[in-house]
């Protein structure tokens, strides 16, 4: 009975050193007295400026051609530009930072460092995103401005997506050389960038 | 009017030698109750190399039926406007579409998310899907190039509940490659394989690579590399990891299954086997993961000629 006491013990033990163990790297050290993420209220700011652009898009949507299955090519290209243009009409005023915000950069960029800095497959996740990317000067650096349709998307590694805050499916995280988009997929549209994502 | 029937004859004679030709080139069972389908890997360039490869791979299908097609991804280099559509996959492969045989893309690199919405592709409009096209065989499409959490978890749900079929993973980037300009994506390596062991998929292809290359099988899974359908990288493919390579021209591949046993070949733009062989299905409890049998190598057929050389040895008819 001692022996299984002991034992479930130890098996608990364990399991609370492992789960430390494991914590991101990244991750702040947690003020004392505290058990909340510290980065947690900064990915949630980020995260209601995605979503109150996902909405506004959503409703923009209703009132354009929809993106949807056909055998038409160019429904296709019709139904992103005629979104496109009405999500630039709602965010005229749109500006660099405004989702991607001093404080949500510099935590962005704390958070993908170890992934192409220090991790196993940095080196990989380096250069994946390098070759597969676009030529520098390919894409046009502005808010609302139109992905080009020539320039290949860079594929962007598992581990940094892990890294990031998820996206709803329509956003997407892409870099274009060091620097970081979020790339609207149904407006083929950049909805804001980050300069010097990458280190 | 004996000066007009030689000329014809030749034309005769020509169309049976290259109608011989092409089915001694055939090493594949072509049983009349196999599943039989295609595999094109980076096709969209729209110049003359893809329509090439495209004449020959029409030219297969009329000696072996394939069902359908498979799309490794970059299906559209370029331009995605509805020119760039119909000279880069409506007019190439215009005879297959108007024969009903469906394509079935996986998006890559140099692809607009949004193909996922045309029709042809058969994505439903989702970037990553799955289908059975009978029973006891499955596939699974991925977007290798945003491999994000929700399509990882999608992918661990759906390969649990394909039960015993054969599984059989396409997607862009190839996880294992002996590419010298880009070689194995170790990162994605790393989400997918421990998946793959775990559910015992059994074969991967993928693209992006422009040549076409059989590895040793890894860890039991039998992985190909074929991105020889429009673009072409010579010299560059061959390592540690290469049981079988060719990159001295543009190739597509073609696959039967016979129950248990996958038949494969690769074809090249000059209408030559460039590789050929059988797998035997992985037999793997997933329950009892993650014990996994090594899985022989493939089984090569002799093909019936060397690349570049002629036919040496007829295949058995059919």
């Amino acid at each position: 009975m001692t022996n299984k006491i002991c034992l479930t013990l130890l098996i608990g033990w364990l399991s609370t050193a492992c789960a430390q163990s494991a914590q991101p790297a990244q991750a702040q050290q947690m003020p004392k007295g505290t058990n909340t993420n510290p980065d947690a209220k900064q990915v949630a700011d980020f995260r209601a400026k995605v979503e109150a652009y996902n909405t506004l898009r959503a409703d923009l949507a209703k009132a354009s051609p929809p993106l949807k299955e056909t055998t038409d090519a160019g429904a296709i290209g019709n139904a992103e530009k005629s979104l496109a243009a009405k999500i630039r009409a709602a965010r005229a005023n749109a500006q660099r930072g405004d989702i991607f915000t001093p404080a949500t950069e510099a935590l962005f960029r704390r958070l993908v460092r170890p992934q192409v800095t220090g991790s196993a497959d940095a080196a990989d996740n380096r250069a994946i995103i390098k070759d597969d990317g676009p030529k520098p000067g390919d894409v046009p650096f502005k808010v609302n401005g139109e992905y080009p349709k020539d320039a290949p998307l860079s594929t962007v590694p598992p581990d940094v997506l892990k890294a990031l805050p998820p996206l709803p499916e329509n956003l997407q995280y892409r870099f274009v050389g060091r620097h970081l988009i979020l790339y609207c997929t149904n407006g083929n549209l950049i909805v804001d960038y980050m300069p010097n994502a990458l280190p | 009017m004996h000066t007009h029937r030689l000329p014809l004859a030749i034309v005769a004679l020509t169309a049976v030698v290259a109608a011989s030709a092409l089915a001694q080139d055939l090493t594949l069972p072509n049983q009349n109750d196999s599943l039989k389908f295609a595999v094109i890997g980076d096709s969209g360039t729209g110049n003359a190399d893809q329509y090439r490869t495209a004449k020959v791979f029409i030219e297969t299908r009329q000696k072996f039926l394939f069902e359908f097609v498979l799309m490794l991804g970059d299906n559209m280099y370029g331009g995605e406007s509805s020119r760039d559509f119909q000279n880069k996959f409506e007019r190439p492969y215009k005879p297959l579409l108007d024969a009903g045989i469906k394509f079935y893309a996986a998006l890559g690199n140099h692809d607009s998310p949004n193909q996922r919405m045309y029709k042809p592709f058969n994505m439903n409009g989702e970037r990553y899907y799955t289908f059975r096209p009978r029973p006891g065989v499955r596939f699974f499409a991925l977007d290798s190039n945003y491999m994000d959490r929700t399509q990882l978890s999608w992918l661990e749900k759906e390969l649990a509940a394909s039960g015993s079929d054969w599984k059989i993973m396409y997607f862009h980037h190839p996880i294992y490659s002996s590419g010298g300009a880009h070689g194995s994506d170790t990162a994605l390596r790393d989400q997918l394989e421990p998946l793959f062991l775990k559910h015992g998929v059994d074969v991967v292809l993928a693209g992006h690579e422009h040549f076409y290359e059989r590895l040793k099988p890894q860890k039991g899974i039998h992985y190909f590399t074929s991105g020889g359908a429009g673009k072409l990288r010579r010299g560059d493919v061959g390592g540690t990891f290469t049981e079988k390579a060719f990159d001295q021209g543009f190739h597509f591949m073609v696959f039967e299954i016979v129950g248990d046993r996958l038949h494969f070949q690769a074809i090249s733009d000059l209408s030559k086997t460039i590789d050929s062989g059988i797998i035997a299905r992985r037999q793997v409890d997933t329950k009892a993961a993650p014990s996994v049998p090594a899985a022989p190598a493939a089984k090569p057929v002799p093909p019936q000629d060397k690349v570049g050389t002629p036919t040496a040895k007829p295949a058995p008819a059919k």
